[in-house]
Order: structure tokens, then sequence, then C-alpha cells
């Protein structure tokens, strides 16, 4: 059980409040409600970028980093397709440096011309890095666009291309703050030994007086109901030819959610799941395996992804795949399998509880999907899912006309 | 009114407190390390094997650790992890170059269960043919994938030059190592290594007592029946070599030297060092490179350790286009270290970071296991942890300059890229 107290103050910001008084570290977590998700079609990878121009000093502090080095403490944020999210580890004692600095860049940026110079090239070599620069790097790139025609997960958080990236001038970066970077857009997290009233007391000093701005609507376009079996097979100098299949999957606050996850355990989380067992082991047509969700807030995939064996076509993979799906949609699960899968789902969660970082990220996620309190029912909601559910859903996802199949061929340099 | 212009007042960590597991003997030279005080049901079990990278050539060594849990006579790969799967159980797997390492994590109700299962796949080994077949196809890819990406050739070629006095240390995989199963090499090597190879076990969980002795009578018939030995007087004549990769937009840099082991009376005060070098966000090398330059997503350093040696390794993935430039703002940073002293402000910043460090990674029970066998493996004791400490406070600009005259020495380095 992770205990919390939580309140908003005046200008809208939510603050989660976690004691722990057995670790000499604190958290300061902040998720901005703010991903790539909310990005124009022309100005793709914005949401990532100015993740790395909030390191690039705010408007009364040059420099980020430093000043929370000197507090012993370090820094670092990740963006996904739905958030933006920053966190700081440091001694408790030392606490008070983390939310001035937090808040400060939340007033506001210093917006130096330099910065922006810089985290672009940063940005465009971390895109060559992660993307480009690997065998299958630019597969997302690729199967987003197939998998999505409206929605904005189409593109990927690192943006559609690089031309995106070193296009964006410093006005796309000051409407982008003033729009998402503001109080009632997100959610702070203080977790560690140090009490609810000193708390309270440090959080109305820093962040009290930071200006109220609305909450953006935020009016995605719908992705439509997919009907056809979408196929797309590319051409890359990579070792052996690989494929992933992405199915559309229901969204992060529905029940089913869940259950699509137990899903993907099923078919492909561990070296005992149904698609390594039969298409690994049994019919060796793979040498590697894997099934897994996205966890997207609005309607997710999930994805099945794997290498062929030298000789095998994509048509033999293509059949005992469908093969090992349409099994798990026509005969429910065992009760000895679904036990085994909601046990592995414990363990999981008990070990994610060990780490402070891990919970306050975890109250700020659920706080945004509605209530921080669903970190602490996660593990009761998955014990919960039946064979019966389990094969429901399987039916209605595991399809065909759901499905959207990206192939790489592999050809020579 | 306040200040945002001024940080609030900075308490440096004063004190951090070290506790020393439980030890017990296993045989004169294996012991067991106990965690007990954790506050939920999580436990965490590591067998550490005399199993090492340079234990073998023809990849012998990672290929029969990837074996591990493949099939006994009576049971196939998939039965094995089906069982330790239903009991809620993890397996992780992890090969360095002196040690290998068969980790646990699961509910501390599974443990016995779970470690019986291990302790059945791991002594009823049998290299299934099909099982061996099948892995080795799979690493076989996987070797030819590695190849294209040029952080790991650069890698792969570092470690053959700078080691190029101990064959065991730099000899690299081959594709021609997973065409065939050898397995009369790999039997003897599984006899000898893990099977009389057990070094030390670790345990991090609220468990009883009569778990842990069950234990040691389980994993205790593998222990080794000597001391291990290990490398020792490496020494590097090579200097700077290129290994193109077709289509690469970037090149990797790998550069490094030796430097010594951990009881070195220098260790700390290089480690200082090396901090401000490459090894926290602001260091000379990330602000210079990355944050000031815009060549690269992440560059940094760090020192590597070897049960009786060490080396310094710099690290970074660069546009094609400016890796020579990056070499020579590599070595203006060298080069600055040996010739100016470091601001105290600078010296302060770095001294309260590693101290803020060394708190954090002393936070929890899975953290001080970790914390007390990475001196332990090296022969030293929760003493050294007081030492860092105190030398970290009195370092001077003086002393880190006097260091890096020492051992960073742009003549000295041995200089791999690869793209």
């Amino acid at each position: 059980m992770i205990e919390f107290n939580r309140y908003k103050l005046d200008n809208g910001l939510t603050v989660i409040h976690h004691l722990d008084t057995t670790t000499p570290m604190a958290v300061v977590n902040v998720l901005y409600d703010v991903g790539a998700r909310d990005e124009s079609e022309e100005k793709t990878g914005f949401a990532h970028l100015f993740e790395h121009l909030m390191f690039g000093g705010s408007v009364n502090i040059p420099d980020f980093d430093a000043p929370l080095q000197f507090a012993g403490g370090e820094s670092n944020a990740f963006t996904s397709n739905d958030i933006t999210n920053y966190y700081d580890t440091l001694p408790v004692q030392n606490i008070e440096t983390a939310l001035w600095l937090e808040s400060d860049r939340m007033l506001s940026l210093a917006f130096t011309p330099k910065s922006l110079e810089v985290q672009r090239s940063v940005v465009i070599e971390e895109f060559k890095q992660r993307y480009l620069n690997q065998p299958y790097g630019d597969v997302w790139l690729e199967l987003r666009p197939l998998a999505y025609k409206e929605h904005p997960y189409k593109w990927a958080t690192i943006g559609k291309e690089i031309k995106h990236i070193e296009d964006a001038e410093m006005d796309d970066v000051k409407a982008f703050f003033k729009a998402h970077y503001h109080p009632g857009n997100a959610i702070l997290c203080i977790a560690g030994n140090i009490s609810f009233e000193r708390t309270q007391e440090l959080v109305a000093k820093w962040f009290g007086d930071i200006p109220e701005s609305l909450k953006p609507d935020r009016m995605l376009p719908k992705e439509p109901e997919q009907k056809e079996y979408r196929e797309k097979t590319i051409e890359r100098a990579v070792p052996n030819d690989a494929f992933y299949y992405a199915f559309k999957m229901p969204e992060r606050r529905s029940y089913e959610y869940y259950v699509a996850d137990i899903i993907s355990d099923a078919l492909g989380r561990e070296k005992s799941s149904r698609l390594y067992g039969r298409l690994k082991k049994e019919l060796k047509l793979v040498t590697s395996i894997n099934a897994y969700i996205t966890g997207s807030l609005d309607e997710g995939l999930l994805v099945i992804d794997g290498k062929l064996s030298d000789g095998v076509t994509f048509e033999q993979v293509e059949e005992a795949l469908w093969t090992t799906l349409d099994e798990l949609n026509a005969t429910q699960l065992s009760d000895s399998e679904t036990a085994k899968l909601l046990i592995k789902i414990r363990t999981i969660k008990e070990f994610q509880e060990q780490g402070l970082l891990n919970r306050a990220m975890n109250l700020c996620n659920y706080e945004l999907l509605g209530d921080a309190n669903g970190v602490n029912e996660e593990n009761l909601l998955y014990q919960s899912i039946t064979a019966k559910q389990i094969q429901a859903l399987g039916k209605s996802m595991l399809r065909r006309e759901n499905c959207s199949v990206l192939r790489v061929k592999a050809i020579k340099a | 009114m306040i200040h945002r212009t001024k940080q609030p007042t900075v308490h440096p960590v004063q004190h951090i407190e070290f506790i020393k597991p439980l030890i017990f003997d296993v045989t004169e030279d294996v012991r067991l390390l106990w965690v007990k005080d954790v506050p939920n049901d999580t436990v965490r079990l590591d067998l550490y094997f005399d199993a090492g990278i340079i234990r073998s050539d023809k990849s012998i060594s990672s290929i029969v650790h990837s074996l591990l849990f493949s099939g006994t006579v009576d049971k196939s790969s998939v039965e094995i992890h089906e069982s330790i799967d239903a009991l809620g159980g993890f397996l992780d797997t992890d090969l360095s170059f002196e040690t290998a390492v068969v980790t646990v994590y699961c509910l501390r109700e599974h443990l016995l269960h779970i470690s019986l299962l291990v302790g059945e796949a791991i002594n009823g080994l049998s290299f299934r043919e099909s099982e061996v077949e099948d892995n080795l196809r799979s690493m076989g890819q996987k070797f030819n994938e590695n190849n294209q990406k040029v952080k790991n050739v650069a890698q792969q070629q570092f470690r053959k030059l700078l080691f190029e006095s101990h064959i065991d240390y730099s000899t690299i995989a081959e594709e021609t190592d997973f065409k065939e199963g050898n397995y009369a090499s790999m039997k003897h090597y599984f006899k000898d290594h893990y099977l009389n190879g057990l070094e030390r076990i670790t345990l991090v969980g609220n468990v009883e007592q009569d778990t842990v002795d069950a234990l040691i009578d389980l994993f205790g018939k593998w222990a080794i029946d000597a001391k291990p030995t290990f490398g020792s007087n490496f020494s590097t004549t090579q200097k700077r070599h290129h290994f193109p990769v077709d289509g690469a937009v970037q090149t990797a840099i790998r550069m490094g030297k030796m430097l010594f082991s951990k009881q070195h009376p220098d260790y700390m005060g290089f480690q200082c060092l090396n901090t401000i070098l490459g090894d926290y966000f602001g260091s000379r090398l990330m602000s210079n490179i990355r944050e000031d330059k815009g060549y690269t997503y992440g560059i940094g350093s760090g020192m590597m350790e070897l049960q009786n040696d060490g080396y310094l390794v710099i690290v970074t993935e660069v546009g094609k286009e400016v890796a020579d430039a990056t070499l020579t703002e590599i070595q203006f940073e060298l080069k600055r270290l040996q010739e100016e002293e470091v601001s105290s402000e600078e010296l302060e910043l770095v001294k309260n970071y590693m101290l803020g460090q060394l708190l954090k990674s002393a936070d929890g029970p899975y953290a001080m296991l970790d914390m007390y066998n990475s001196v332990d493996m090296y022969g030293l004791d929760l003493s050294f942890y007081d030492r860092a400490i105190a030398e970290i406070r009195e370092m001077t600009p003086l002393r880190i300059r006097e260091l890096a005259k020492q051992y960073l020495n742009w003549e000295d380095f041995l200089i791999v890229t690869a793209g």
C-alpha cells in the first residue's frame, strides 16, 4: 500500500505527498500533461525537443543541473506520445533546491538562442543514434503511420523526420511553453522523509505565485475503426528478415486495457509463452519473438515482433502465428495458465514498489488517469481478470481486420 | 518575498550508514552474503560462477551461459521455464569478463521451490541438440546484427587491442563460433566452470534461517575447489585504429588506457578526477561536446574494474562528420585538466555530487548488498567507503591536476573508432 496526501493549489497545480521515513533520499517528480500527440503534424518531435530545452536554464537560474548536482542530486526526464515527465533525486535535506529549480522552470524559461541551437543538434544526433544508425532502428517510424491514419500516434516522439527538428524556431518554443507548461497542466509529487506540513509550506513558497493559465483543450482526431488487414514490406540492409504485427487495443483508462496486457504476456512475454513455445522452440521458424503493449493513453497497440530463422519465409510465420492466435481465441486459457500470468504480475508489482522514484512516478501517472490511488488498486484489478474475459477480448482484438503488419526484408547493403 | 535567483541553503551529506550483510561460509573459499532486512516480500538470489568471458575461446563461455536453462534429460527448456513462471519467478543471467551470474527474482514464499528448480535445471543440463541449435541460430543472428552497430564494433575492437597482452582477455567473438555446436567443449566447460565453479552466493530477502541453510546445501556442491586466478600486468602498445562500418551515419569512439585495481592508493582520487572529466551530466566532456558543440547525444568516461587491474574508457557516438573534431575536443579537455587547476566551485560541486550519489547507492537493502559486494569481490571491506568519503572531502585542485598529469597523457591512450 502506497500512502499519500493530495491537494491542489489555487493556481491549479496538483500536489501529491508520499512519506517514506526509511530513506535518506527524496524524489521530486513533475509530470506535464503534454506529449507528442499534442504536436501539429507539420511540427513533430517538438514535445521531446522541448524536454531538452527545459534543462537549458530558466528565467532566474542560468543552469538547471549544476545547482542540483551541488546539492548532491541528479535529474532526468523522458517524453512519450502522451506525457513529459521530469524527475530529481537528491538527499532529502536539500529538497528545497529541487523545488526552487522545478518551480522556476515552470514559471518561465530563459529561451536563449544558444540553447535552442545546441539542443537541436543534440536531438538530431539522438535521432541518428537511436533510429537511423542501427539495424531495425527505423521500424517504429514506419509502423506508426501504418497502424494510425488520423490519430497523432502516427508519429514517433522523436518526430516524423529530422527536418522538423531542424526547422524549430524560437517562436514555436515560446508558444509551446505558454500552452503546456503551467501549474494547471502539471502534477507534482514529493516523496521521501519529509512531513506533509513541511511539504505544503515549501510548495506554497515556491509554486504558490506561479500564475494560473487555462488548461488547453485537447481535441485530437479520433482514429477511425480499422476495417482491413494492412501489410507493408520495406527493404533494409539488416542481417535478417523481421516482422511486426500491431493490433489496436483498448485505451488506458478501460478495464480491457489490463486484459490486453495479460494477453500480450500469454502470447510472448516469457520463455513459457505461447508464441515462443510454438514458433521458436517447436517449429524453429524464428530466432526471437516477443509480445508487448505500447501502454498508450488513447487506443494503443499490442505488438508481436520477431526475427526469422535463415531460410524461413514470411508466409510460414504468417500461418503459424495466426494458428496460435486463433487457438487462443478458440479455447479459454486453463486455470493454471491464467494463474501463472497473474502471479508474475504480482511479483512485478511488488518489485516496482521497492523504489521511491517508481512510487512517485506511478502516483503521478495514476493521478493523470484520474486518481493517484489507482496505483494501490492496480494489482487487484489484474488479479480479478478471468479466462473468459481474456477470450472475449482476444476474439475482438486478435483479428486480421484489426492488424497492421510491417515486414523488414533483409537486403545486401 | 522569495529570492528566485538564490539557491536555498545546501547541506552536504554528513554521514552514510553502511550495513554489513550476514556472512556464511559455504566452503573455505565460497561465501553467502545475506541482507535480511527487507520491508516487503521481494527476494533476490544471485549465484556467481567462475565462468566469465575470459574462461574460454570460441565463445564457449557465452554459449554455455545461454544454455543453462535449456533442458535436462527429463525436462525441456519450455517445461523448466513454465515451472518457474508458475511460481512467479524471474530468471536473469549476466556475463562479464571475469564472472557469470544467475539471478532469481521472486516472492519470498517461493524462493526455496524456485531454487530447487534452478538447481535441478543446472545440475541436469543435458545439451539437447535441438536446444543447442536453436540457441546457436539466435546467437549467430545477434552477432551479425551487433556487427552492424558502430558502438558494438568499437567496443569489441577496443577490448581486443587494449588487452593485447593477455589472449584470454583479448579474444573476441567471431561468426564461426556459432556455426555448429562443439558439444565436447561445452560439456567440459560446463563441468569445470559451473558444476565446480560457484564463487559466491548473495541473497536479499526477509526469509528464515532454515531457507538460507537449505540454499547452502543445495548450491554448495557447486563450490569451486580453489581460488581462481585472474590476469594481471596488462600492457597496451596499440594507439589508433579505425574500423569501417558500411552505411553508418555516426562514428563510435572508444578510447582508454589501463589504470590500476580498486586497491590502488590513487583509486578514489582518480574517481574524483574521472567524475570531473566525464562521469556526470555536468562533466567537462558533456559540457563541451554535447552542451556547447552539440556533437553527440551523450559522452562519458568510466573506470572499469578487473580483479587485479582496471582501466579508463571514454565512450561516445558522434555525427561522422565531427568525429575528428570530437577527438580534438577530448584532447583539449584532458590537457586542460593537466594544465589548469579546477576552480574551488567546480570541485565543491563534484564533491557534493559524489557524496549524494554514494548516499543514494547505499539506500535500501538491495543497494546495500550491491555496495558491500562491490568491495568484497575485490578483497576490500566497508572501511573502503569510510576512506572514500574522507578522501572525497579532502580532495584539492592541486591533487586533481597532479593525477591528471600522471594518468591523462594523450599519448598513452588507445583510440578506436568505428563508422
